[in-house]
Formats: structure tokens, sequence, C-alpha cells
């Protein structure tokens, strides 16, 4: 399918990126436009926007950083800890602004179920409806993403 | 056939070519680039007037091409291989000169030049050309028509998928699928001017 | 037959009369002849037109930053070009404020050279040089730090003030199609120029850190170059407080060998937080520095220690114990250097207790 230089670019970035190891779509064989779309109709199935996934995120990590890498009790349901490491990721989506490498990990207290997010991933979300492509080491599905933060 | 009566029959090609012959929306032609750009209006703009460029002075020169080289050595069969060369080199050449004396220019129209190559609009506007007799005159009209017309054809594309945004699609229909829907409503409504203007 | 093969030799020669014209068009438009470009009104380097100014400047040796390879999406490269660069391109629009517009500052992975420029370079990047180095020695120090022995080959020494960082070159492997330099702080006795150690903690899916942890052995040939950054110790007799945890420890521990070769006296104690004992690590060389520096003690504090031999030493939060040392501080210049979250969190601790700003110096992750 014929696609503008800036989103061929922009998938060239992705897969082949010099920022995480692995790049951002692992191993998914679909093309950007149709993981955005699948991703955003599953968002909007379970109810809610990407910019409150990612809104719910940020309060988080910020909550777990009081905590200066120790775990953080968050909820009754809730446990979560920060680590932040040297240097700046860039967004591959093309405008200014850097982002630390601050990896946030969430536990389920109830349920053992961990995650892990970057800062950069939590504005890939809000920003651009980007959960990342299935295989990277990052991905966060969004249906199971929506059910660990809210419910 | 006199001047005057050539410039207006010019004109009235370019309108018809505009409204109710569109490239896209009448003859379907130039329909990847179409679906696969008019996600964003800024990108559509400017993918729409490099067509404009493109179609109108590829059309101009495939008519030399073709009345001039190619009808007085019998070689009319050829067109289809000839029109597609010189619209290459064309591109290729227009991009290269972008380059380096508009640099602003070529980041903002020039990076869609290559795409637009192979578009099929422009190979299609120069064989109706060459179907339909055009004049040199003419053949100006309908290459300019018929890239403003594909250019309207996308960006008010481009603006209605902005606002479909916000709507709940059916997950199947996503996409290209929606799209194509869109387009067969937008032919609808160019349907109506048919029979407006009274020229080819 | 004839007409067939006739018709075919005319199709031919339109074509490759066409493609000639290109050839030539390309000779004559895209060729820039010989530029000049200036460099603070000083060095002058001459060289052919038609590549970015950041790939002519780095073939030069002179190492502007880049996270992203030149593709005008990380804004690194930014510098100063006081004539000759052409109007500003949309693609770099994003990452120029109206004040670097208004001065000139461009990215330079986007300027293309047709011209003379002239152009403003921070005078230390120009110090910068490239090293191959061998690794000759690693040690793990936790179950996620490493610490790393490169000897300099060529060039053979590099000068260095402590607290200064290299930046490591990850080559291209399995998992990383391309290049990429990731900075870490040089931990060893500056006075041993002809070979640099480095503390590296493991980032999880980190490509540099994948790198060094699972593909480099003792005798592998590494590239870095360096030495950058202003993070360094004053000339004053203050005394100091050094903050810093896990491999935050490397331009303190470099600090450290500086004060033992200068036998500085100042009094200096070192706050180092981790998580749990397993995280403690080169406790053993504090305790050599304790014997060599009279001023000098070292703090490990603990978050969270793991049932056991009792801890007698420090637990809690780093700012936790800082507090409980609140009346030592007044004085102090303080040294920090770890995450964003620890250093604001310190710094807060700090200024609360009478440290002013200008007396606090970081070197943030960042």
């Amino acid at each position: 399918m014929k696609r503008t230089p800036e989103l061929q670019r922009l998938e060239e970035i992705l897969r082949v990126s010099r920022i995480v190891s692995g790049g951002f779509m692992g191993n998914d064989p679909r093309v950007l436009e149709e993981i955005l779309d699948a991703d955003a109709a599953e968002v909007s199935r379970h109810g809610y926007t990407t910019e409150q996934i990612a809104r719910r995120m940020l309060e988080l990590t910020k909550r777990a950083q009081a905590g200066l890498g120790t775990p953080v009790k968050l909820d009754e349901k809730r446990e979560g800890f920060v680590d932040e490491n040297r240097g700046q990721l860039v967004c591959p989506w093309p405008h200014a602004g850097r982002y630390l490498k601050t990896v946030t990990t969430l536990r389920r207290t109830d349920t053992g179920e961990i995650i892990r997010w970057s800062d950069l991933a939590v504005h890939m979300i809000g920003a651009h409806g980007f959960f990342q492509g299935r295989g990277s080491a990052f991905r966060l599905e969004p249906g199971d993403l929506v059910q660990i933060l809210f419910d | 056939m006199n001047v005057t009566a050539e410039l207006w029959q010019a004109l009235v090609v370019c309108f018809a070519s505009i409204f109710t012959g569109n490239i896209l929306l009448t003859t379907f032609l130039g329909m990847c680039s179409f679906l696969a750009v008019s996600r964003e209006v800024k990108a559509s703009v400017g993918l729409g007037l490099a067509v404009v460029f493109v179609m109108t002075f590829t059309t101009l020169l495939n008519w030399v091409a073709y009345w001039y080289v190619l009808v007085p050595l019998k070689l009319e069969f050829y067109r289809f291989i000839l029109f597609i060369i010189i619209i290459a080199t064309f591109v290729q050449f227009v991009e290269m000169v972008l380059e380096r004396y508009s640099p602003v220019l070529y980041q903002n129209l020039g990076i869609f030049l290559p795409l637009i190559t192979v578009n099929c609009a422009i190979l299609g506007a120069c064989l109706f050309m060459v179907i339909r007799s055009y004049t040199f005159l003419v053949t100006v009209g309908y290459g300019f028509g018929s890239g403003v017309g594909w250019m309207l054809a996308i960006v008010a594309m481009s603006g209605i998928r902005q606002k479909m945004s916000v709507a709940r699609i059916p997950k199947g229909l996503q996409g290209p699928g929606i799209t194509l829907i869109l387009a067969g409503l937008m032919a609808l409504a160019f349907l109506g001017f048919t029979g407006v203007l009274q020229g080819k | 037959m004839s007409s067939i093969f006739l018709s075919v030799l005319i199709v031919s020669s339109i074509g490759a009369a066409l493609a000639t014209l290109l050839v030539f068009a390309e000779r004559y438009i895209t060729n820039y002849g010989e530029c000049e470009i200036s460099i603070n009104e000083g060095k002058k380097i001459r060289l052919q037109g038609g590549s970015s100014l950041l790939d002519a400047l780095t073939r030069q040796k002179i190492f502007i930053p880049s996270a992203c390879g030149g593709r005008g999406s990380c804004g690194y490269c930014k510098l100063k070009v006081v004539e000759g660069a052409g109007p500003v391109l949309p693609t770099e629009e994003p990452y120029l404020s109206p004040e670097e517009r208004g001065k000139g500052v461009r990215l330079s992975c986007q300027v293309k050279i047709r011209n003379d420029l002239r152009i403003e370079i921070p005078p230390e990047l120009l110090s910068v040089s490239e090293y191959e180095c061998v690794c000759t020695d690693i040690q793990d120090l936790t179950y996620d730090i490493k610490q790393f022995r490169f000897g300099l080959k060529e060039p053979s020494r590099m000068d260095f003030i402590p607290g200064q960082y290299v930046q490591v070159l990850t080559p291209v492997y399995e998992d990383n199609p391309e290049e990429v330099y990731r900075a870490y702080s040089i931990s060893s006795d500056p006075s041993e120029k002809e070979f640099i150690e480095l503390i590296v903690r493991l980032v999880p899916n980190g490509i540099c850190t994948t790198y060094l942890f699972g593909n480099i052995q003792v005798g592998d040939p590494v590239r870095i170059n360096g030495p950058y950054g202003q993070f360094r110790l004053t000339d004053t007799e203050a005394p100091i407080v050094f903050i810093a945890g896990a491999s935050g420890m490397a331009p303190i521990k470099c600090m450290l060998h500086h004060m033992v070769k200068t036998e500085n006296k100042r009094k200096a104690t070192y706050f180092f937080g981790v998580n749990t004992l397993k995280d403690l690590f080169l406790a053993e060389e504090m305790k050599i520095f304790e014997s060599r520096l009279p001023g000098f003690r070292f703090v490990p504090v603990v978050a969270s220690p793991e049932e056991g031999p009792g801890w007698a030493g420090e637990i809690g939060l780093v700012t936790q114990a800082l507090e409980r040392f609140s009346t030592d501080l007044v004085d102090h210049e303080a040294y920090l250097c770890g995450s964003p979250g620890m250093i604001d969190a310190s710094i807060e601790v700090l200024r609360k207790h009478g440290i002013p700003l200008e007396h606090i110096f970081y070197d943030k992750f960042s």
C-alpha cells in the first residue's frame, strides 16, 4: 500500500530502532497503521481512551518514584518500584521532546501479574496510541493493561 | 479550430475534469495513494499539489512526444512504454532541481514525487488525452484540471477521515474498508454533476 | 521484421537519451563543488559539498552528539551556523525554539553543505577523541552490575578529569542492526592514563548493556569516544558530601582515587544508597579509601536489608540517612550522581539544611 514518506520513515525507525534493543515493533508482521487501528479498537471496546490510560500510568509512576528504587505500596491491589538509568530516549515520532529512561515495574498483589513500562512507552500510548508491536519486550496488550491498571 | 474556441474548450474541459469527469471519483484512477495518504490533511495537501504539478507537465510532454515522435514514426502502440519513461524521467529531474534550488519546497512537496511516478492517474490522464485527441491548449486545461480534481478528492477525503476519528467504526471496516465506502459515497455525490457541462 | 527491429531501436534510443540527460543533470545539478567550513573563527576545513554537516564533521573526527544517526529525530546535534546554512527546513522546526532560531542554531544532520559555512561548536567538543580499546578485565560486582576495564590502544592515553564520562560504541550485532553510543562515567584512577574502568548496570533490553553483558569477552576490541562532561570537584577546601547509588558510584570512585593521589585533605562523606544487602559492592575498596584518606567516611544506606546476620549500618532511603546527619552538613559541598528522582529528593534535603544551590553539583542521568 502506498504511504507517505514520513510514515515509511517512522515505521523504519520503529522497526530498526537504535533506541531499545529489538526495536519497538517486535516481530509483528503487520504495518504500523494496522497495529494502531487494531489497538485503538480494543481500547475503545474496553471503554477507555489512550489518554486516560497514559495519565493513570504516569500517576502510578510518580507515586512509585518516592521509593527511590524500593517498592512502594500504591493501593490495596498494587505495588510498584521505579528504576532510573542514565541517558535519554527520543520519541520516534518527529517532534521535539526527550524522555528519561525511567522504568516502572507494577505488581498486582492479588493476582501476581507484573508489567513494566518506560516513560517513553507511556508517551507513545498517550500521544500516538502506540502500544508497540507483538513480540516487543515492552508491548502492553491494551486489554490486559486496562485490567491491571483500573480493575 | 481558432485560438479562442480552443481556449474556451480548454476551460470547459478543465472544469469538466474537476467535477463531472473527476479522474479519481468517476474513473477510479489513483486509488492507492488516495487510500493510504488521506489519513492526514497536511500530507494530502502536499501530495495533491505535487500531483497537480506532475500531471500538468507530463500531459504536455507526452502530448509532444506522441504527436511529434510516435505518430510520424507510426509507433503509436508504444505510447504506454514511452509515456511511463517520460513520466519517470521528468519526476527524477524535477526532484533533483527542487532539492538543489529550494530545499524547503523539496521537503514540503518533493518527498512525494517518487510516490506519484507510479500513480496510475498520471498515466491515465496521458492516455485519455490521446484517446480524445485533445489539442495542445486543451491538453493543458485537461492536465491541470485532472490534477486539481484529484487533489480536491484527496483533501476532501482526509478532512472527512479526520472528523471520523471520533466515530465508532466496526472493527472489520476500520482503515481501508470505511475509506472505500466513503469514496463510493463521494463518487455518488459527484455523479450529481453529470450533465452540468457539455464538455467531454 | 525490420520494422520491429527499427521500432525497438527507436524507443530504446529515446529511453537511452533520457537516461543520459538524467546523468548529466545529476552531475551538474547535484554537484556542489568544494566548500570551506570555518569553525569558531579559527580552524578551517575544505571538503566536497553535498553531505550533511554532521557527517562531514564526524568524518573530520569532530564528534557532535547524535542519538538518531542523522535522521533528524533527536535534536542532539544542534550547533550554531553563523552563515551559509540556507533556510530552516521543516524537519528542523520541531526541535528549535524561537531564540535558538534567532541565534542561528540548526540541526547539523539536516544542514546540507552547499556552499561555504561559518559555524560555532562548544570548545569541549573539539577535544574529544575516538579511542580503539581492548577489554582487559570484566568483574561481577553484583547480580546486575559489572566493572569493565578497557585498555587504550590507539591513542594509548586519555587525559580526563575525574567526574567525566565516555561514550561506548555498540557495534552491529544480532539484536542490533545499527551502531549506537551510550554514556558511562569513568571510575578508574585518572593518574592511570592507559586504561579506563566503567561500572555498568544491566538495563532491561538496553542495547549497550545487553551488548556489554552478553557479547563482550576479555580480549575483544571496543571503540569509545570522550572524555565528556562538566561534573568535577571544585578547588576549594570545603568538606564534601557524596551521594550516589548503584552505577552512580563510578565518578565518585574516580574522584576518590584523585584525592588519594593528590593527597587532598578535604573531609568527605559518601552516602551510598542501595535496596538490599546484595546490591552492595566495592565495600572493600571503600575501606581502602577510608584508610588512605583520613577525612573520608563511607556510609552505605540499605533500604530493606534481608533477614539474617544483622545489618548494623544505616537503614532506609538515602534522603532519610541525610536527614539524620543534617547537623553536620552546613558548609559542605554536595556532589550527586544518580537518577533525577534521587537527585531532586536529595537536593531538597540539602537545601533544607542550609546548603545553597551553588554548592550542589550533580551528574543527572539525563
